[in-house]
């Protein structure tokens, strides 16, 4: 009964017409954002927090929360279209998506994340509103030893999102965990690999790392032939999924929903993991393995329904102990704070208005976006039809500001040019960009977490294997490499990995 | 080339000499930039975005905030340093970038004294020694008898912050050997703290607050040498071991050569703004102490906070490249 007169007193603050409105102006604002290459949430949250001063607490944090969704949605149109993803989640639906959209389905795919970010939002959204305290507890269970645990299961998943050769997927991983290592040492300050550049020291922007992989890359391989310029397919089928396609989602959508939900509650790392590991698990269960990489449905289904349901449940360490997940929390945290209104396990309690018109309004926020989002998917895809000779500079213009305004660092817009041609030449060679993001984004976290495990535990690496749950995901892990090194199942792997090696 | 530098070198002593009344009367003519050394929603951040949206209305022309993160808040500074001295461009310096970063960075990328000419030494942020409630102990005195039979750890927000040094300094005080567990930020270490990953923190209170007054982490000790206003039941740690002192602080400051005219503006609009009622209000929520100071004191308490630092980051033995 709680739960109701919770959620009516939520609905009841988030549906005034000021806030209302409000939630419009952010999930639209986030859309765009989302939709320019290279522009993230964290930007716009840190250009807007001083606008937030003049507005009342409660809207100014739901207009906030509803770039921040907005952005995650809007981010998968570019992934989809021009292979531009701007946050790490968007990544994986690039794989998929861009090569659904290469064969004239950008419409079906634009649709189907559409579909399956709005499904996951709304149980993400409710699981936020009933578990949020007790989802919290199992969160602070997650100490040194278990992130790395989770993270070393990331890292051996990571290795199947590779469509090609398992040994440049491999090969991918460890650059990328190379990469990953730029920067200061968190604990004894030595600066590595950062060739005496301070701007460098805080390691290397990810926006600019992805942004020059996958976007500068593609650019650049499709300048290279004046005819194979496959930004501007033209030959577009109709825009929404047939009842076949329909039914093909809702697998997918269910399981990316589910393993987003749980990897969302976790600071520190547990959302980036969302997408990535349902994409994983599509593949593993797959019927046709082999589509994926090549324009597979549930390839971008499972992924967006993943980052979704991670986006919205990674408010939950934010409203229940003040702890950001992200940087985009950490941003909302400021804005509490300039409010007034200390962060903490006392929110719930002290303001429920505040706490539960929230929640409510990203439920009102997510239907505005798929209301939005459909009808614009027919214009999205007509900019693919825009000549390269414009569409190209203006993306390259989009990200270079995207990308400055981060950090206000130029540094990062040389790592841009440098990715861009080491994207080109990766695709020159076969290799997939994917895993080296994967292993960019994880390698940190794993180095850290290990040396902190090691440093608690004064040296005694047992500890990874006494605690429970870091026990329990590295035997699931050891699971994962038995079953790929079986022989028999080894046989029908290679089918799956080698297919498109030819 | 000679002439030309002449001229300008010519036009600018007129302008120094002939025009300083009207100019200190005409400063700002455009919008100031106040460049914050973190990333956004840090409480630097929210204490510049405060100050500055008041010290705006103060001087009728807008001030632009602009993060620039990096290097512990060494980026931001040196872009300062480097910047037109003319008042348009200020920093909002820290502990960390006025008196730690200068003496543990090996490479020294601006000089903390010679580069600055200093503004106001706005507000005082106390730091907090809190433990997980699971860890038994009630006092500074039985954390430290503790600490001398067990193998204890506590988290700070990075290597070579104010709030790893507080550690470092209750250590030396205390002749404990409390390990010392780098994060990246006081969120993440909060987060291990609060589920007993690691069961002692040192954080800025603000950051904190929330946490000690829900019971879910609890307070020994404030850093400052007495008890913070918006805690008065919690006791200063100098109380235990007298003498230790550390806190966190904001002031602002401009590059070095900036007119006299201009820092005096831009001080005077300083002053205003920290005495508006509703800036205090936003800061004894914060549980910041102003202190609002002259341009001459904010250069003193730089001169006597690098000499208190400096023992205590070589007994550390912290250093950076």
């Amino acid at each position: 009964m709680d739960l109701l007169n919770n959620l009516a007193l939520g609905f009841s603050v988030a549906s005034s017409l000021a806030n209302m409105a409000f939630c419009l102006i952010g999930v639209i604002l986030g859309t765009l954002i989302g939709v320019l290459p290279g522009i993230g949430a964290t930007a716009t949250i840190a250009m807007l927090l001083p606008i937030t001063f003049q507005l009342e607490p409660v809207s100014s944090l739901i207009m906030l929360a509803g770039i921040y969704y907005g952005a995650q949605y809007g981010g998968s149109t570019t992934a989809i279209l021009i292979n531009m993803p701007g946050e790490s989640s968007s990544a994986v639906t690039a794989i998929d998506g861009y090569q659904m959209a290469r064969k004239g389905r950008a419409g079906t795919a634009l649709a189907t994340a559409a579909i399956g970010s709005f499904f996951a939002g709304t149980v993400a959204t409710f699981l936020v509103a009933i578990f949020a305290p007790p989802l919290t507890t199992i969160a602070l269970k997650f100490g040194a030893a278990e992130y790395f645990s989770l993270m070393v299961m990331g890292l051996v998943m990571s290795v199947a999102l590779a469509h090609g050769s398992v040994l440049k997927a491999l090969a991918m991983v460890v650059l990328g965990l190379l990469l990953g290592l730029v920067g200061t040492d968190i604990y004894t300050g030595a600066p590595r690999f950062t060739l005496g550049i301070t701007q460098y020291a805080d390691g290397l922007n990810f926006v600019a790392l992805a942004v020059g992989v996958f976007g500068i890359a593609e650019i650049l391989r499709n300048l290279e032939d004046e005819h194979d310029r496959e930004v501007m397919t033209k030959n577009i089928n109709r825009l929404f999924p047939t009842r076949e396609e329909l039914r093909q989602m809702v697998g997918p959508v269910l399981r990316g929903t589910a393993v987003g939900s749980v990897l969302g509650i976790l600071p520190g790392g547990g959302a980036i993991l969302a997408s990535f590991a349902s994409y994983t698990v599509e593949k593993k269960i797959s019927k046709h393995p082999e589509e994926f990489g090549k324009g597979a449905l549930a390839g971008v289904a499972g992924p967006e329904s993943a980052n979704n349901a991670g986006a919205q449940t990674s408010f939950i360490p934010l409203l229940t102990l003040g702890i950001p997940a992200n940087p985009v929390m950490a941003l909302m945290i400021g804005a509490m704070i300039i409010q007034g209104i200390v962060p903490g396990p006392n929110v719930v309690t002290e303001q429920p208005a505040l706490f539960w018109g929230i929640i409510a309004s990203m439920w009102i926020g997510n239907l505005m976006l798929v209301v939005l989002n459909l009808p614009l998917i027919g214009l999205w895809v007509k900019l693919l039809t825009v000549p390269y000779y414009i569409l190209f500079p203006i993306i390259m213009a989009m990200c270079s500001i995207g990308v400055y305004s981060v950090a206000s660092n130029t540094f990062d817009l040389y790592a841009v040019a440098f990715f861009g041609l080491l994207g080109y030449l990766m695709s020159k060679l076969r290799c997939e960009p994917a895993p080296l993001l994967l292993g960019f984004v994880l390698g940190p976290l794993l180095e850290e977490n290990l040396r902190r495990a090691m440093i608690l535990s004064r040296g005694d690496p047992t500890t990874f294997i006494t605690r429970p749950i870091s026990a329990t995901l590295l035997l699931l892990t050891a699971a994962v490499l038995v079953l790929v090194f079986l022989p028999q199942i080894r046989k029908r792997r290679d089918e799956v990995f080698t297919e498109s090696d030819a | 080339m000679t002439m030309k530098l002449t001229r300008r070198l010519m036009l600018g002593a007129a302008m120094a000499m002939g025009l300083a009344g009207a100019a200190s009367a005409a400063f700002p003519e455009r919008q100031i930039t106040l460049v914050i050394p973190f990333a956004a929603g840090g409480s630097t951040d929210v204490v510049g975005r405060i100050v500055a949206e008041r010290m705006g209305k103060a001087l009728g022309q807008q001030i632009v905030v602009q993060n620039v993160g990096g290097a512990g808040g060494s980026l931001g500074a040196q872009q300062v340093a480097k910047a037109d001295a003319d008042g348009y461009t200020i920093l909002m310096g820290t502990v960390a970038t006025h008196a730690l970063n200068p003496l543990i960075l090996k490479q020294k990328p601006y000089d903390p004294v010679a580069d600055f000419a200093p503004v106001s030494l706005l507000v005082l942020v106390p730091n907090v020694l809190a433990v997980n409630p699971e860890l038994p102990v009630n006092s500074v005195q039985e954390l430290i008898d503790l600490a001398k039979k067990e193998d204890l750890s506590f988290a700070s927000s990075g290597n070579g912050t104010p709030l790893h040094l507080s550690g470092a300094l209750f250590n030396s005080m205390a002749g404990t050997e409390i390990a010392h567990i780098p994060y990246k930020g006081s969120g993440p270490a909060l987060t291990d703290v609060l589920g007993n990953q690691v069961p002692i923190i040192f954080d800025n209170l603000p950051s904190a607050s929330g946490h000690i007054t829900s019971g879910k982490l609890k307070a020994l000790g404030v850093t400052t040498k007495e008890r913070a206003p918006s805690f008065p039941d919690v006791p200063a740690i100098a109380e235990t071991l007298p003498g230790y002192e550390t806190y966190s602080w904001n002031a602002l400051f401009a590059p070095a050569g900036t007119p006299p005219e201009a820092i005096a503006a831009l001080n005077k609009a300083a002053l205003e703004a920290m005495a508006d009622p509703e800036v205090a209000k936003r800061m004894g929520e914060f549980s910041a102490t102003i202190v609002a100071s002259s341009p001459d004191d904010l250069g003193k308490h730089v001169a006597t906070e690098m000499a208190k630092w400096e023992p205590v980051v070589k007994a550390a033995n912290v250093s950076l490249d």
